[in-house]
């Protein structure tokens, strides 16, 4: 029900009103003003209207119309939408632990590479490196609770692959000219964050790999993100963390 | 542009119209014979250029040096340029959306009725720059390598130390030649005239933070450390 | 013989059919110009009636044809007023870029239909299927090359066509929409770029894809949304190439195409810009009259 507003054509000496709007003249009578309007179409002047019609033929099948457009847009579109984005909602692969070897094979003066596997169907494109090596009491100074360091070879620029150059102890990018040091913290160039990290656990001797997280520069834990996404500074609050993991 | 800046328009355009030609045969010609250049020209690039297939993808590689195709290397080089972390975002998504919305709003942004390119400065000197600035940027991505190639020449006494070099690392800080990355460490093409080998031997060993140090590789394979320090010391510039 | 506009009838010929029994021009000439008339026999001259009769149904058959076309879609005079429309006086060779640029699509059309009779778009069996396209199937190194360099063709075609576009000025009044259209398609452009470059699923493929769909992540909010949404989920997987495909092939042509369409509609109805060096020469009295 709208209530007839209360502007004086002095005000918008252009505007001309439409009918039902048109102010009620001068004097503000409160009982004028407050007239509902009424339900029935007889009483709204329709031509053609009967006693106690409150929709017309016209406006039922107009909207019934639509609404069964809608119906059958909705029906085609929205399984269509949840296909193509459904994908983001379902949970990542719960991967179990990947065996890498033995603890042996580590030690924490150098990175060992492996391969674990990120993608469980799609056979080799599901594979990536790692850089193992043991997490040393001495100098590593992160509180990750960690046993080894497991170092991912995601760029965290764009994701290109990173190799360690054993002589300067540094992780180096082929792409952007993205450099880190042998702890993964960014070192220089255009990388955004540390190089992301995997869990790790010692069973029976043996070194087990788990989930991916990311790290601020301060090599605090987060849930993993894409690269190029920060974790520090102003711009961590423009980057969301995926709803599943 | 205004109704009378219009209808001047539309004036002289329906005089130049009805002295023109028609479009069948004067136009199709023209345009037929631009579609067979095309063809040929794609037949011969296809014929004398091949479709090599590179190595099947491999995403656990530590060698691989990863490129776009030509037509994107102003984007990548873009990458490249911007240096701050916290500026990256802009170069990926910013520098490029903002570009785009532009250009699609270019007709309503620039109104000035006047069509020839030497009456309207603006937008000819800025269709130009820009121009230029893609150009550059891809011939710049086109010729950006990988951390571990060093292209500048040396004598055959130093090619040992030059393989040091380039499998070090130090292609990620510093630049050498044409390789390598400009920051956050110097130029070293000249380093040799700046520096005596001892020098650049202490630096090495006790260098500046965040330059790794190389006594490691003093005391595993001191021949190749001596090797690099030769060859670093031979880099006098051009 | 209606449908063959004025440039297109030949001179004297069709009107004189119904006068004269010979064929070509009035029967006296060709006496005069046939010296071997009188020693003709009645054989020969009904071949010569024959051919005549051939040389004409040659010509009747396909017009007829037409004619049943036209009678029941009413498309002559649209076809004769895109056929015959006048482009405006000094158009030049670079005025052809455009449909240079359309037909660098057309062929990477053809050359696609032709490549996706073969290519098997699973991460495990591309790579292997693309080799054999090279390899074994006849002419298949041939159509693959075209592919691959008629997208480098079509890309510098666009970015040329664009530039004459801009520097004659062809984007302003009344062209506004098309030089929008026109972007739009060289962003649609560039995307078939991008994902039909992920196909061979070679290692420059596989990479140039990870930084793009990870680049498309560094937009704010939505940008890591977008990102999973490109890549089908977190990480690189099976439904990636499946969806690249799906929009190489299926999406983004059609949009392609369909937008192809609006802009030469447009091109036509508007017509073509002369280029902007030249200046009407108006008659006198209009001149007084812009005063």
């Amino acid at each position: 029900m709208t209530r007839v507003p209360v502007l004086t054509v002095k005000c918008r000496p252009q505007f001309v009103f439409p009918p039902f709007l048109t102010p009620s003249s001068n004097v503000a009578d409160s009982s004028k003003r407050k007239k509902k309007k009424s339900p029935y179409t007889a009483d709204r002047g329709m031509i053609g209207a009967f006693e106690g019609e409150t929709v017309t033929r016209r406006a039922l099948f107009s909207g019934g119309a639509a609404a069964a457009g809608g119906v059958a847009t909705a029906a085609f579109a929205l399984p269509a939408l949840g296909f193509a984005i459904g994908p983001l909602f379902s949970q990542q692969n719960p991967r179990t632990l990947q065996d890498v070897g033995p603890e042996a094979d580590f030690n924490p003066q150098t990175y060992v590479p492996k391969v674990i596997s990120i993608s469980t169907d799609v056979g080799d494109v599901g594979k990536t490196t790692i850089y193992v090596r043991k997490f040393d009491p001495a100098r590593d100074t992160d509180k990750l609770n960690q046993p080894y360091v497991v170092v991912s070879t995601r760029c965290a620029h764009a994701g290109c692959p990173v190799r360690y150059v054993q002589a300067a102890q540094r992780f180096i990018c082929p792409c952007h000219g993205g450099v880190y040091d042998f702890d993964g913290k960014v070192s220089g160039g255009p990388p955004v964050r540390p190089l992301d990290r995997f869990d790790s656990k010692v069973v029976n001797g043996r070194v087990l790999v788990g989930m991916r997280f990311s790290l601020d520069s301060d090599l605090g834990r987060h849930k993993p993100r894409d690269p190029g996404q920060h974790l520090d500074g102003l711009w961590q609050y423009i980057y969301p963390s995926r709803p599943t993991t | 542009m205004n109704n009378r800046e219009k209808e001047r328009y539309l004036r002289e355009y329906s005089i130049l119209k009805s002295q023109g030609k028609p479009f069948f045969p004067y136009a199709i010609l023209k345009d037929s014979v631009m579609a067979i250049i095309t063809l040929v020209v794609i037949i011969l690039m296809a014929l004398i250029l091949g479709a090599e297939l590179g190595p099947k993808a491999d995403p656990t590689t530590t060698t691989y040096t990863p490129r776009p195709e030509w037509y994107f290397f102003f984007l990548f080089e873009l990458l490249r340029v911007v240096k701050p972390p916290a500026l990256v975002f802009l170069a990926t998504v910013g520098i490029p959306t903002v570009c785009m919305v532009l250009l699609i709003l270019l007709p309503f942004i620039d109104r000035n009725p006047e069509r020839h390119p030497l009456k309207r400065p603006i937008a000819t000197f800025t269709g130009i720059t820009i121009i230029i600035a893609m150009a550059y940027l891809t011939l710049e991505g086109a010729l950006a390598g990988p951390p571990t190639a060093i292209d500048l020449k040396t004598t055959a006494q130093y090619e040992r130390g030059k393989n040091v070099a380039a499998s070090s690392g130090c292609l990620g800080c510093h630049r050498i030649g044409e390789n390598g990355n400009s920051g956050p460490g110097p130029d070293l093409t000249d380093i040799g005239s700046q520096l005596q080998k001892e020098a650049i031997a202490r630096t090495l060993i006790n260098p500046t933070a965040p330059m790794p140090s190389f006594s490691k590789l003093r005391e595993s394979n001191p021949k190749q450390f001596n090797e690099l320090v030769n060859y670093l010391g031979s880099l006098k510039g051009e | 013989m209606k449908l063959l506009p004025g440039p297109l009838r030949r001179r004297g010929n069709k009107d004189d059919d119904e006068k004269k029994p010979n064929g070509n021009g009035n029967g006296a000439t060709t006496a005069l110009r046939r010296p071997n008339a009188p020693d003709e026999t009645a054989k020969e001259r009904e071949k010569e009636a024959g051919r005549e009769r051939l040389k004409k149904t040659a010509v009747e058959v396909p017009v007829a044809a037409l004619g049943w076309v036209d009678e029941r879609t009413g498309g002559g005079p649209f076809l004769r007023g895109f056929l015959f429309r006048k482009v405006p006086k000094g158009t030049n060779w670079y005025y052809t870029l455009g449909s240079a640029t359309m037909f660098a699509f057309l062929s990477q059309a053809v050359t696609g239909i032709f490549l996706a009779m073969y290519y098997r778009p699973s991460a495990t069996e591309a790579y292997a299927s693309v080799q054999h396209i090279n390899d074994e199937v006849f002419l298949g190194l041939l159509v693959r090359g075209m592919h691959k360099w008629g997208a480098t063709v079509m890309v510098i075609l666009i970015f040329l066509h664009m530039g004459r576009t801009f520097f004659f000025g062809a984007y302003k009044y009344p062209r506004e929409l098309n030089w929008i259209i026109g972007v739009v398609l060289l962003i649609l452009t560039m995307v078939m770029a991008l994902t039909g470059y992920l196909l061979p699923f070679d290692q420059r493929s596989f990479w140039a894809t990870v930084v793009a769909a990870n680049i498309t992540g560094t937009g704010p909010i939505m940008g890591p949304y977008l990102a999973d949404f490109l890549r089908g989920g977190a990480e690189f997987g099976a439904t990636t190439l499946s969806r690249f495909y799906a929009i190489h092939m299926l999406l983004i042509p059609g949009l392609i195409a369909a937008l192809i369409g609006a802009h030469l509609f447009l091109v036509a109805k508007l017509g073509t810009t002369a280029p902007p060096w030249l200046k009407a020469e108006k008659a006198r009295d209009l001149s007084q009259e812009e005063i």
